[in-house]
């Protein structure tokens, strides 16, 4: 269980002189559910955009351990590298391929590790049809999964959002990935559709054996879900550990509900 | 005059008055350096027959037709809404039939035949030399760029650089061009097909590899460039293309296999059906091709790039191989259009033509096969008819007038084409309703 999946060693990510994460530290076990935490413009997204090979950090170095044991430096990589050794995502504004149907944008998902074969494509070899087949299965058991078997045929962009939600997720996972990195995934959702998200971030943790990391505003889902926290703050990792001491840190408390006068004058 | 203009009735006449008005302007006489304003004076003041019941003039018939379209305006909008739910309703049964196996299967084969047929129901020299040069090697160039503009949503403006690139292969490995043929060997034009298709899908492989991280308008400016380069580059290499007189020597396709002889370019029906072969292996292709995993990875790069590389899809790979692709069909087209005509002018190689096919893909419904194929028989057949039978008044160049109207109309009325294809058609509504990522054709930036 303790064997490292992520590894973030001291990264820096500047945009011109604006510096979004300022030399962050951050470790996640193999199965483990992290969480990060933050205000408004903390760099918890830019974090996920470094983990995920979208943006470059200047410095330090981000370890990625896929399923074969091998550490791989994501930094420099690309996005679709990255997702192919084994880190799927969901965004924040839920991104959908939105003229497709459910189970077309899972099915790219599950297809798209594969070699391109444009030639097998066009003749629809047999080889072609069996991995044809094999996409089609592992997209119907991921809409069981995440419970939209019904809606499988429905064009994704008129989804609710829950299920959009879902959908993303089960997009993510047919990547087969070993970690997914969930950007906020009960923005929007009501409390019914929240306590189902909870429950299927657990499900596919326990059955799938994926780690999850996410980021999310909604304390009440990430105390009950997160075994372990980080709290970001003006890029740099302020807090870590476990829900309940999080919730004793006086840093947390601070940059949630803000300061003293005195305290907020010092800082500027 | 503005409280006219809140009147919807008014409005609706006076929209009526004025695009007939601009038909007038469009179908009138063309003026003259001695007489600038004869093509207006000339369009509403002309004499005309009006519809073979008196003499009169122009503007007195157009505005008859006026009032004829705001009166069909006027009754489409009290009953429109019911026509369009009885034709649905009408449509239905047939829709329901048309989605079964067996009758496609048997519309497929229905059209085949007719294809097959159709040199021998047409015997017009001119129209049997149409069907070749005009219609079939343009559904071939429409199905190329319909790859590269309707599946990977990508704005190709300088396609006929492949088709050129094709066109002076054919020359050059049958020995028609001032600069030695391959091992100094005059290849049948057969050899050609391969070599054409090779080299025009690695000019497209290194011209799209460094240019599709590009997107866009940047990406339609540099195939713009890249086409003209290609053009500047025949009409000025001299001792290797032949210069702006292009050449004129390159044979027919021939055959020679054992007992069998056989040489292409008697009458333009041979090519008929050799293109017609090539269409169809393309068509065929190419509908595997949008309904494999390539297919849905362009769909996805199109719909939003980020999503898709997040799923593991490399971008670059794909555009490039739509690119290809694409490239690769139009040096086909190059291929069969310089054995046929025998000769290559580096002026046929023009931004126009690169135009030209893009209206055919986005007439017919980019994305959709069926309709690109449908697009480029409509309009080559159309533009082929004017040319043969000009009604009256009518002059060559007036062709883009009403092709530019005609997309104009298209825009408003069909968005998505003559036959949408049903992924696009969803993509432009959800745009419309300010859903979901475009792709860059239409338009122009991507998030």
């Amino acid at each position: 269980m303790s064997d490292t999946i992520f590894d973030v060693d001291r990264i820096t990510l500047r945009f011109g002189g604006v510096v979004s994460l300022n030399d962050v530290t951050l470790h996640q076990n193999r199965g483990e559910i992290l969480a990060v935490i933050g205000p408004n413009g903390a760099g918890k997204t830019s974090l996920f955009n470094s983990l995920t090979g979208v943006y470059q950090p200047q410095e330090g170095t981000i370890t990625f351990v896929g399923s074969d044991g091998k550490p791989m430096n994501v930094i420099g990589k690309k996005a679709h590298r990255v997702s192919t050794a084994g880190v799927a995502r969901t965004f924040q504004a839920s991104r959908m391929f939105s003229a497709l149907t459910a189970f077309e944008n899972i099915k790219i998902g599950a297809e798209s590790h594969r070699g391109i074969g444009v030639l097998g494509a066009m003749l629809r070899g047999p080889a072609t049809r069996r991995d044809e087949h094999t996409s089609d299965e592992r997209t119907v058991q991921l809409l069981d999964f995440v419970g939209l078997r019904a809606k499988a045929n429905v064009i994704s962009s008129s989804l609710s959002y829950g299920d959009r939600r879902r959908l993303e997720i089960a997009r993510g996972l047919a990547t087969s990935p070993q970690v997914l990195l969930l950007d906020e995934p009960a923005a929007g959702t009501n409390p019914s559709e929240k306590l189902e998200l909870t429950a299927l971030i657990r499900k596919v943790r326990d059955e799938m054996g994926v780690s999850i990391l996410l980021i999310e505003h909604d304390m009440k889902l990430v105390m009950s879900l997160a075994e372990r926290l980080y709290v970001l703050n003006f890029g740099s990792v302020i807090a870590e550990g476990t829900p309940e001491e999080i919730r004793a840190n006086d840093k947390v408390i601070e940059a949630y509900l803000g300061s003293t006068a005195s305290e907020t004058g010092d800082r500027s | 005059m503005k409280r006219y203009f809140a009147n919807t009735h008014f409005k609706r006449l006076m929209s009526s008055v004025a695009a007939m008005a601009i038909l007038e302007l469009m179908t009138g006489p063309p003026g003259s350096a001695l007489d600038p304003t004869a093509g207006f004076t000339g369009s509403f003041g002309e004499a005309s027959s009006f519809f073979g019941l008196f003499r009169t003039q122009r503007w007195v018939v157009f505005l008859f037709i006026a009032f004829i379209m705001f009166g069909l305006w006027t009754s489409w909008l009290t009953w429109g809404a019911q026509v369009k739910t009885a034709t649905t309703k009408a449509m239905s049964v047939p829709r329901s039939v048309s989605h079964k196996q067996p009758v496609r299967w048997g519309v497929t084969l229905v059209l085949l035949v007719v294809a097959l047929l159709l040199p021998h129901l047409i015997t017009d020299p001119f129209w049997q030399a149409a069907m070749v040069e005009q219609i079939a090697v343009y559904v071939l160039l429409a199905l190329g760029l319909n790859v590269v503009v309707g599946f990977a949503g990508l704005l190709d403006l300088g396609f006929v650089a492949f088709y050129a690139i094709g066109a002076y292969t054919t020359a050059w490995v049958t020995g028609a061009l001032p600069t030695a043929a391959p091992f100094g060997i005059h290849f049948n034009n057969f050899y050609a097909i391969p070599i054409a298709i090779g080299l025009a899908m690695g000019a497209g492989i290194i011209l799209g590899a460094p240019t599709l991280r590009l997107r866009g308008d940047y990406l339609a400016i540099v195939t713009l460039g890249f086409g003209e380069i290609i053009t500047i580059f025949a009409n000025n290499l001299y001792g290797i293309t032949g210069g702006s007189q292009g050449t004129k020597t390159i044979p027919h396709f021939s055959l020679h296999v054992g007992p069998v002889k056989y040489l292409w370019g008697l009458t333009p029906v041979p090519y008929y059906y050799l293109t017609i072969v090539f269409v169809i292996l393309f068509l065929i292709g190419f509908r595997l091709l949008e309904h494999s995993r390539v297919g849905r990875a362009w769909t996805a790069i199109r719909e939003d790039e980020v999503a898709a590389e997040s799923v593991g899809i490399n971008p670059l790979k794909y555009k490039v191989m739509a690119f290809a692709i694409g490239a690769s069909t139009a040096g086909f087209a190059g291929v069969v259009t310089a054995s046929q005509s025998n000769t290559i002018f580096p002026s046929s190689f023009t931004l126009q033509f690169s135009i030209n096919i893009l209206v055919l893909v986005i007439f017919g419904g980019m994305g959709s096969i069926t309709g690109v194929v449908l697009g480029a028989i409509v309009i080559q057949t159309g533009s082929m008819y004017l040319l043969h039978t000009p009604p009256a008044g009518y002059q060559p160049q007036d062709l883009y007038i009403y092709l530019g109207a005609l997309l104009v109309v298209m825009m408003i009325f069909r968005p998505a084409g003559l036959v949408p294809s049903r992924r696009r058609h969803r993509e432009i509504g959800l745009a419309e309703a300010g859903e979901g990522h475009m792709d860059e054709v239409l338009t122009g930036d991507t998030p």
